[in-house]
């Protein structure tokens, strides 16, 4: 199996300069990868470096806390797919999920797929910092939302997916959402497990590992 | 009541301790119930405001009318890496929603870039859309070298920035009275300091004062002023 159409890959360090865009859009391409994840500023020199290739950009929204307000991040969507962003990455509200007003969590999501039409828009759950019952009612309220995919993890929280954490998910959503598992994901083999179970999408780094060892 | 600075200031009285600090809570799994409290102790101890994220700005708006506490939104938080017509967005969103003070995350990937005239427009735009508002800029001085942050100083003054924050208790590290030093050193009078991440008591909260920062973001607001009642015969 090739994992490299599975791959978001991904750099969302605030310190990371053009050149660092630069050299992920590069190793993209090289790589054959479903496409690069960047910050909402980097929208446009990315999707300029992935002209006329395969190569989808990602842009990750309200970002890594999920706390801005809906507004905000219906407008930040609405920006990045202007600047040619493909995939949208948002951040779910996770102070109104654990104040379980889940009235306004739905509309958080519902408002931003409304704005980006057809374009994908993944949830990120931050799992480690749900406990099962909260992961299975943020997939629900996704679900309902008419989102595309549940994504584990920021990768800016204590931890990141993990096996159970994606069946849960994958029981809950069924064939309804798509799956993207982030978070310490470092090799093709690690990558593979999570693909087995039902993940489409991967997020990995710079220090993911594409061949197999031996 | 009141203290006098201790060092080179010692003849201008310093402002009750209560008002200097932000008190503070940006965690992402923050609940509703945990600002209305957060709102509580804000008018309890009389501090200058609360630094909410900006879902929170309609709510702590409401629990604090009638009251002389100030909201304080924070934008781009805590990267600082969204795109500039989205921190205006959210600015002027926040601002609608009831925040008095503006306190943005500077662009530091465009800074490392030395892409200083973006990272200048990036503050300007938002300065632009609260002119009768306080903006603060954050600096995230962790990530950053000595020039990184005598630059990003020069760029927030440049800018019109009313208060150079330090830091968003998000990163690998909180405010030093170094990294203080060197922000007084670009902007002596024209721009005031704030001070964040990891003043959790009295004495610390103290020292900052003395540097001349005019503002403690912290989430230990109510420990730095019992620190104070405690020392109160000083």
């Amino acid at each position: 199996m090739d994992v490299s159409k599975y791959i978001d890959y991904t750099l969302l360090n605030p310190t990371s300069t053009e050149r660092n865009i630069i050299d992920l859009c590069h190793a993209a391409k090289r790589n054959g990868f479903y496409s690069v994840c960047v910050s909402s500023s980097y929208v446009a020199l990315a999707k300029q470096l992935l002209e006329n290739t395969k190569v989808k950009v990602c842009s990750v929204i309200g970002f890594p806390l999920g706390s801005t307000a809906t507004a905000s991040k219906v407008y930040e969507a609405k920006q990045a797919i202007s600047d040619g962003a493909d995939e949208i990455d948002m951040v779910i509200n996770l102070g109104f999920l654990k104040s379980k007003n889940y009235v306004s969590v739905f509309k958080d999501i519902s408002d931003v797929k409304l704005a980006i039409g057809k374009k994908t828009l993944k949830v990120i759950l931050e799992v480690s910092e749900l406990n099962k019952n909260e992961i299975i009612k943020a997939c629900e309220i996704s679900l309902d939302a008419n989102a595309d995919f549940i994504k584990t993890s920021s990768g800016f929280s204590k931890g990141g997916a993990t096996l159970t954490v994606v069946k849960i998910i994958k029981k809950t959503v069924k064939d309804g959402l798509k799956i993207s598992a982030s978070g310490n994901i470092k090799d093709a083999e690690t990558a593979k497990k999570f693909i087995d179970i039902g993940v489409s999408r991967i997020t990995a780094s710079s220090d993911f590992k594409i061949k197999q060892s031996v | 009541m009141y203290h006098y600075k201790n060092s080179t200031n010692f003849n201008q009285v310093m402002k009750p301790i209560n008002k200097y600090i932000d008190h503070t809570l940006l965690k992402a799994t923050a609940t509703t119930k945990e600002i209305i409290k957060l709102c509580e102790e804000a008018r309890q101890h009389q501090f200058f405001s609360v630094c909410v994220n900006s879902c929170y700005v309609p709510l702590a708006k409401e629990q604090l009318k009638n009251s002389d506490i100030k909201i304080c939104s924070v934008i781009g938080f805590p990267l600082g890496a969204m795109s500039t017509k989205a921190k205006v967005a959210e600015t002027t969103l926040a601002i609608k929603d009831g925040a008095d003070e503006i306190d943005m995350v500077i662009n530091i990937g465009l800074l490392k870039s030395k892409k200083f005239d973006v990272v200048w427009k990036d503050i300007e735009a938002v300065k632009t859309c609260l002119p009768n508002n306080v903006l603060k800029v954050i600096l995230e001085t962790c990530y950053l070298e000595e020039l990184e942050i005598i630059k990003a100083s020069e760029l927030a003054i440049q800018s019109g920035a009313d208060f150079i924050k330090t830091s968003t208790g998000f990163g690998i590290g909180g405010a030093t009275l170094n990294d203080v030093k060197l922000i007084k050193s670009v902007c002596s009078d024209c721009t005031k300091i704030k001070a964040s991440g990891g003043i959790k008591d009295y004495e610390t909260a103290l020292e900052y004062i003395n540097l001349g920062v005019e503002r403690l973001g912290t989430s230990s607001g109510i420990a730095i002023i019992k620190g104070t009642t405690s020392n109160s015969n000083y």
